[in-house]
Protein backbone atom coordinates (compact mmCIF):
# COMPACT_ATOMS: atom_id res chain seq x y z
CA UNK A 1 0.00 0.00 0.00
CA UNK A 2 1.10 2.93 -1.04
CA UNK A 3 1.50 6.27 0.99
CA UNK A 4 2.65 10.36 0.57
CA UNK A 5 6.05 12.12 1.25
CA UNK A 6 4.18 13.49 3.98
CA UNK A 7 4.31 10.41 5.88
CA UNK A 8 8.11 10.63 5.14
CA UNK A 9 8.41 14.15 7.12
CA UNK A 10 9.12 12.66 10.48
CA UNK A 11 12.41 11.11 9.05
CA UNK A 12 13.14 13.62 6.95
CA UNK A 13 13.00 16.25 9.57
CA UNK A 14 15.24 13.94 11.87
CA UNK A 15 18.14 13.27 8.83
CA UNK A 16 18.25 16.77 7.45
CA UNK A 17 17.38 18.82 10.49
CA UNK A 18 14.19 20.74 8.01
CA UNK A 19 10.74 20.27 7.24
CA UNK A 20 11.29 18.88 3.96
CA UNK A 21 7.29 18.10 2.81
CA UNK A 22 6.94 21.81 1.50
CA UNK A 23 9.94 21.55 -0.58
CA UNK A 24 9.28 21.30 -4.55
CA UNK A 25 11.00 18.84 -6.37
CA UNK A 26 11.80 18.38 -10.04
CA UNK A 27 12.01 15.21 -11.57
CA UNK A 28 15.39 14.10 -13.32
CA UNK A 29 13.22 12.09 -15.97
CA UNK A 30 9.76 13.63 -16.57
CA UNK A 31 10.72 17.32 -15.24
CA UNK A 32 7.20 17.86 -13.69
CA UNK A 33 7.98 19.89 -10.07
CA UNK A 34 5.81 18.93 -7.67
CA UNK A 35 6.16 19.10 -3.33
CA UNK A 36 7.65 16.34 -1.68
CA UNK A 37 4.71 15.86 0.64
CA UNK A 38 2.67 14.94 -3.21
CA UNK A 39 4.96 12.23 -4.17
CA UNK A 40 4.62 8.32 -3.17
CA UNK A 41 5.68 6.95 -1.08
CA UNK A 42 6.13 2.65 -0.91
CA UNK A 43 7.49 1.01 2.00
CA UNK A 44 9.58 -2.57 1.43
CA UNK A 45 12.86 -3.05 3.30
CA UNK A 46 13.41 1.35 3.70
CA UNK A 47 11.43 3.76 1.97
CA UNK A 48 10.98 4.72 -2.11
CA UNK A 49 9.89 7.60 -2.91
CA UNK A 50 8.70 8.42 -6.57
CA UNK A 51 7.46 11.17 -8.78
CA UNK A 52 3.72 11.18 -8.87
CA UNK A 53 3.54 11.82 -12.23
CA UNK A 54 5.58 9.64 -13.90
CA UNK A 55 7.18 6.90 -10.99
CA UNK A 56 10.72 7.45 -11.14
CA UNK A 57 12.47 7.07 -7.51
CA UNK A 58 13.32 10.54 -6.04
CA UNK A 59 14.71 9.10 -2.93
CA UNK A 60 15.57 5.90 -1.42
CA UNK A 61 15.90 6.00 2.73
CA UNK A 62 17.22 3.41 4.69
CA UNK A 63 16.98 3.96 8.32
CA UNK A 64 19.60 1.54 10.56
CA UNK A 65 19.94 1.45 13.71
CA UNK A 66 22.94 4.50 14.12
CA UNK A 67 21.92 6.09 10.77
CA UNK A 68 19.55 7.11 8.01
CA UNK A 69 21.17 6.73 4.58
CA UNK A 70 19.59 9.04 1.90
CA UNK A 71 20.10 8.66 -1.81
CA UNK A 72 18.43 11.44 -3.88
CA UNK A 73 17.56 11.95 -7.33
CA UNK A 74 16.15 15.17 -9.03
CA UNK A 75 16.39 18.73 -8.50
CA UNK A 76 15.38 19.49 -4.99
CA UNK A 77 14.83 23.00 -3.45
CA UNK A 78 14.85 23.45 0.04
CA UNK A 79 14.68 27.29 1.85
CA UNK A 80 15.56 27.25 5.00
CA UNK A 81 15.14 30.55 7.79
CA UNK A 82 19.20 31.28 8.52
CA UNK B 1 22.86 24.68 9.07
CA UNK B 2 21.75 24.72 12.49
CA UNK B 3 19.82 21.65 12.85
CA UNK B 4 15.76 22.14 13.35
CA UNK B 5 15.55 20.11 16.62
CA UNK B 6 12.57 17.85 16.78
CA UNK B 7 12.91 16.39 19.95
CA UNK B 8 10.98 14.09 21.97
CA UNK B 9 8.67 15.48 24.80
CA UNK B 10 6.85 13.69 27.55
CA UNK B 11 3.48 14.51 27.20
CA UNK B 12 0.62 13.75 30.39
CA UNK B 13 -3.07 13.09 29.37
CA UNK B 14 -5.09 15.39 30.84
CA UNK B 15 -7.98 14.34 29.59
CA UNK B 16 -9.63 11.28 27.06
CA UNK B 17 -12.99 11.71 24.97
CA UNK B 18 -14.52 8.45 24.00
CA UNK B 19 -15.73 9.89 20.39
CA UNK B 20 -16.65 6.73 18.25
CA UNK B 21 -16.44 3.29 19.87
CA UNK B 22 -13.51 2.72 18.15
CA UNK B 23 -11.91 5.80 17.71
CA UNK B 24 -11.06 7.79 21.56
CA UNK B 25 -9.51 11.12 21.67
CA UNK B 26 -6.39 12.37 23.84
CA UNK B 27 -6.07 15.45 25.41
CA UNK B 28 -2.55 16.15 26.06
CA UNK B 29 0.05 18.78 28.35
CA UNK B 30 3.12 18.15 26.44
CA UNK B 31 6.29 20.29 27.85
CA UNK B 32 7.40 23.13 25.63
CA UNK B 33 5.22 22.35 22.89
CA UNK B 34 6.39 24.67 20.35
CA UNK B 35 3.15 25.30 19.23
CA UNK B 36 1.89 23.80 15.20
CA UNK B 37 -0.10 24.16 12.26
CA UNK B 38 -3.37 23.09 11.08
CA UNK B 39 -2.85 20.03 9.56
CA UNK B 40 0.20 18.41 11.30
CA UNK B 41 0.82 15.44 12.86
CA UNK B 42 3.30 14.17 15.99
CA UNK B 43 4.90 10.79 16.56
CA UNK B 44 4.21 9.34 19.64
CA UNK B 45 7.08 6.74 20.89
CA UNK B 46 6.20 3.92 23.48
CA UNK B 47 8.90 1.71 25.25
CA UNK B 48 8.40 -0.98 26.97
CA UNK B 49 10.43 -2.84 29.79
CA UNK B 50 12.42 -4.51 27.37
CA UNK B 51 13.44 -1.67 25.92
CA UNK B 52 11.44 -2.64 22.52
CA UNK B 53 10.03 0.82 20.91
CA UNK B 54 7.17 1.03 19.10
CA UNK B 55 6.36 4.65 17.03
CA UNK B 56 3.56 5.78 15.35
CA UNK B 57 2.41 9.02 13.71
CA UNK B 58 -0.95 10.40 14.38
CA UNK B 59 -2.63 13.67 13.15
CA UNK B 60 -3.12 16.77 15.65
CA UNK B 61 -7.03 17.49 16.25
CA UNK B 62 -6.87 20.39 17.79
CA UNK B 63 -6.52 24.22 16.87
CA UNK B 64 -2.51 26.23 16.75
CA UNK B 65 -4.94 27.92 19.53
CA UNK B 66 -5.52 25.07 21.71
CA UNK B 67 -2.54 25.37 24.06
CA UNK B 68 -3.42 21.58 25.03
CA UNK B 69 -2.56 18.99 22.17
CA UNK B 70 -5.33 16.61 21.19
CA UNK B 71 -4.54 13.30 19.33
CA UNK B 72 -7.88 11.47 18.25
CA UNK B 73 -6.82 7.46 17.58
CA UNK B 74 -8.68 5.23 15.64
CA UNK B 75 -8.47 1.60 17.79
CA UNK B 76 -7.13 -1.18 15.30
CA UNK B 77 -7.71 -4.25 17.47
CA UNK B 78 -5.41 -6.48 16.24
CA UNK B 79 -2.68 -3.29 15.83
CA UNK B 80 0.37 -2.59 18.70
CA UNK B 81 0.01 0.53 19.70
CA UNK B 82 -3.71 1.91 19.15
CA UNK B 83 -5.38 -0.62 21.48
CA UNK B 84 -3.00 0.93 24.39
CA UNK B 85 -3.62 4.78 23.23
CA UNK B 86 -7.22 4.58 22.45
CA UNK B 87 -7.80 1.83 25.21
CA UNK B 88 -5.41 1.63 28.12
CA UNK B 89 -4.39 5.37 29.58
CA UNK B 90 -5.56 7.31 31.69
CA UNK B 91 -5.60 10.80 32.74
CA UNK B 92 -1.91 11.38 34.45
CA UNK B 93 -0.36 8.73 31.90
CA UNK B 94 2.60 9.64 30.02
CA UNK B 95 4.35 9.04 26.76
CA UNK B 96 6.74 10.65 24.72
CA UNK B 97 5.51 12.68 21.63
CA UNK B 98 7.41 14.66 18.93
CA UNK B 99 5.93 17.11 16.42
CA UNK B 100 4.75 19.18 14.91
CA UNK B 101 5.79 17.14 11.73
CA UNK B 102 5.08 18.26 8.35
CA UNK B 103 4.35 21.24 6.17
CA UNK B 104 2.52 20.28 3.01
CA UNK B 105 -0.84 19.12 4.40
CA UNK B 106 -1.31 22.49 6.19
CA UNK B 107 -3.68 25.98 6.38
CA UNK B 108 -3.03 28.81 7.80
CA UNK B 109 -6.57 31.00 8.24
CA UNK B 110 -5.12 34.21 6.67
CA UNK B 111 -4.70 32.23 3.46
CA UNK B 112 -7.96 31.84 3.43
CA UNK B 113 -10.55 30.45 1.04
CA UNK B 114 -12.72 29.31 -0.86
CA UNK B 115 -11.74 25.50 1.07
CA UNK B 116 -12.93 22.14 0.06
CA UNK B 117 -12.18 18.92 2.61
CA UNK B 118 -12.89 16.04 2.07
CA UNK B 119 -11.93 13.20 4.84
CA UNK B 120 -12.56 9.65 5.14
CA UNK B 121 -13.07 7.55 8.10
CA UNK B 122 -10.13 9.47 10.57
CA UNK B 123 -9.22 11.21 7.98
CA UNK B 124 -11.72 13.52 9.08
CA UNK B 125 -8.62 14.26 12.45
CA UNK B 126 -6.55 16.74 10.77
CA UNK B 127 -9.25 18.55 8.98
CA UNK B 128 -10.99 19.42 12.29
CA UNK B 129 -8.07 21.18 13.47
CA UNK B 130 -8.25 22.97 10.26
CA UNK B 131 -11.99 23.87 11.19
CA UNK B 132 -10.80 24.48 14.89
CA UNK B 133 -8.36 26.67 13.62
CA UNK B 134 -10.84 28.56 11.17
CA UNK B 135 -13.12 29.38 14.21
CA UNK B 136 -10.55 30.01 16.96
CA UNK B 137 -9.35 32.82 13.86
CA UNK B 138 -12.73 34.04 13.66
CA UNK B 139 -12.35 33.08 9.92
CA UNK B 140 -15.39 33.48 7.55
CA UNK B 141 -13.30 31.67 4.63
CA UNK B 142 -15.74 29.82 2.07
CA UNK B 143 -15.49 26.09 3.71
CA UNK B 144 -17.17 22.83 2.44
CA UNK B 145 -16.58 19.89 4.44
CA UNK B 146 -17.30 16.35 3.33
CA UNK B 147 -17.19 13.33 5.65
CA UNK B 148 -17.39 9.62 4.60
CA UNK B 149 -18.13 7.27 7.40
CA UNK B 150 -18.90 4.06 7.59
CA UNK B 151 -21.86 3.84 10.11
CA UNK B 152 -23.68 7.13 11.58
CA UNK B 153 -21.93 5.70 14.88
CA UNK B 154 -18.49 5.94 13.19
CA UNK B 155 -18.63 9.64 12.66
CA UNK B 156 -16.32 11.52 14.41
CA UNK B 157 -16.91 15.19 15.96
CA UNK B 158 -20.62 15.01 15.27
CA UNK B 159 -21.79 17.44 18.00
CA UNK B 160 -19.05 20.01 17.34
CA UNK B 161 -19.76 19.72 13.69
CA UNK B 162 -23.29 20.07 13.60
CA UNK B 163 -22.55 23.64 16.14
CA UNK B 164 -19.75 24.64 13.73
CA UNK B 165 -21.90 24.39 10.57
CA UNK B 166 -24.70 26.13 12.50
CA UNK B 167 -22.40 29.19 12.91
CA UNK B 168 -23.52 31.24 9.99
CA UNK B 169 -20.36 31.53 8.89
CA UNK B 170 -19.87 30.14 5.72
CA UNK B 171 -18.83 26.69 6.58
CA UNK B 172 -21.49 23.53 5.20
CA UNK B 173 -20.85 20.04 6.43
CA UNK B 174 -22.23 17.54 4.48
CA UNK B 175 -22.12 13.74 5.91
CA UNK B 176 -22.35 10.41 2.99
CA UNK B 177 -22.23 6.83 5.24
CA UNK B 178 -21.09 3.64 3.11
CA UNK B 179 -22.52 0.80 5.12
CA UNK B 180 -26.38 1.78 6.02
CA UNK B 181 -27.79 4.67 7.12
CA UNK B 182 -30.41 5.52 9.66
CA UNK B 183 -33.89 5.98 9.86
CA UNK B 184 -34.85 9.30 8.45
CA UNK B 185 -30.96 9.94 7.64
CA UNK B 186 -30.37 13.20 5.81
CA UNK B 187 -26.84 12.92 4.53
CA UNK B 188 -25.65 10.67 1.24
CA UNK B 189 -25.55 6.98 1.44
CA UNK B 190 -23.00 6.30 -0.96
CA UNK B 191 -19.10 6.74 -1.54
CA UNK B 192 -17.93 9.81 -2.59
CA UNK B 193 -18.55 10.00 -6.19
CA UNK B 194 -17.87 12.88 -8.62
CA UNK B 195 -21.90 13.67 -8.44
CA UNK B 196 -21.78 14.37 -4.70
CA UNK B 197 -18.51 16.32 -4.94
CA UNK B 198 -20.26 18.97 -7.42
CA UNK B 199 -23.77 18.94 -5.54
CA UNK B 200 -21.69 19.92 -2.28
CA UNK B 201 -18.24 21.15 -2.95
CA UNK B 202 -17.69 24.97 -4.82
CA UNK B 203 -17.64 25.18 -7.73
CA UNK B 204 -14.26 24.56 -10.32
CA UNK B 205 -14.01 28.01 -11.27
CA UNK B 206 -13.74 29.31 -7.41
CA UNK B 207 -10.50 26.97 -7.28
CA UNK B 208 -10.63 26.19 -4.15
CA UNK B 209 -8.00 24.67 -2.23
CA UNK B 210 -8.78 21.21 -1.31
CA UNK B 211 -7.59 18.78 1.33
CA UNK B 212 -8.20 15.07 1.13
CA UNK B 213 -7.46 12.85 3.76
CA UNK B 214 -7.89 9.31 4.78
CA UNK B 215 -6.94 5.84 3.57
CA UNK B 216 -4.98 5.70 0.44
CA UNK B 217 -8.05 3.87 -1.69
CA UNK B 218 -10.33 6.86 -0.83
CA UNK B 219 -7.94 9.34 -1.41
CA UNK B 220 -6.80 8.11 -4.53
CA UNK B 221 -10.14 8.11 -5.61
CA UNK B 222 -11.14 11.34 -4.69
CA UNK B 223 -8.35 13.29 -5.93
CA UNK B 224 -8.95 11.30 -9.19
CA UNK B 225 -12.41 12.57 -9.13
CA UNK B 226 -11.62 16.24 -8.91
CA UNK B 227 -9.31 15.95 -11.40
CA UNK B 228 -11.39 14.74 -13.39
CA UNK B 229 -13.58 17.54 -12.75
CA UNK B 230 -11.24 20.15 -13.81
CA UNK B 231 -9.83 21.24 -10.75
CA UNK B 232 -5.90 22.11 -10.80
CA UNK B 233 -3.77 19.16 -9.55
CA UNK B 234 -1.47 21.57 -7.57
CA UNK B 235 -4.85 22.82 -5.63
CA UNK B 236 -5.69 19.15 -4.21
CA UNK B 237 -3.07 18.49 -1.09
CA UNK B 238 -3.61 14.77 0.12
CA UNK B 239 -2.77 12.62 3.14
CA UNK B 240 -3.07 8.81 2.90
CA UNK B 241 -3.08 6.65 6.00
CA UNK B 242 -2.41 3.65 5.57
CA UNK B 243 -1.79 0.46 7.75
CA UNK B 244 1.10 1.46 9.64
CA UNK B 245 0.23 -2.13 12.13
CA UNK B 246 -1.91 0.00 14.22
Amino acid sequence: MRLDGNALAGVLVEALGTEMTEAPRRCQSCGAVNPVGAHLLYQGAGWVLRCPACGDVALRVVSLSDQHVLTFAGEWRVETPR
Amino acid sequence: MERLRVDWRVATVSGVVDETPSARTLVLDVDGWPGHRAGQHADVRLTAEDGYQAERSYSIASAPEDPQVSLTIERIDDGEVSPYLAGELRDGDQFELRGPIGGHFTWRAQEGGPLLLVGGGSGLVPLMAMLRHRAAAGSDARTVLLVSSRTEEDILYRAELDRLASEGDGLAVHHTLTRGTPEGWQGSDRRVDAEMLTEVGPPVADAPRIFVCGPTPFVEAVADLLVGMGHAPASIHAERFGPTGG
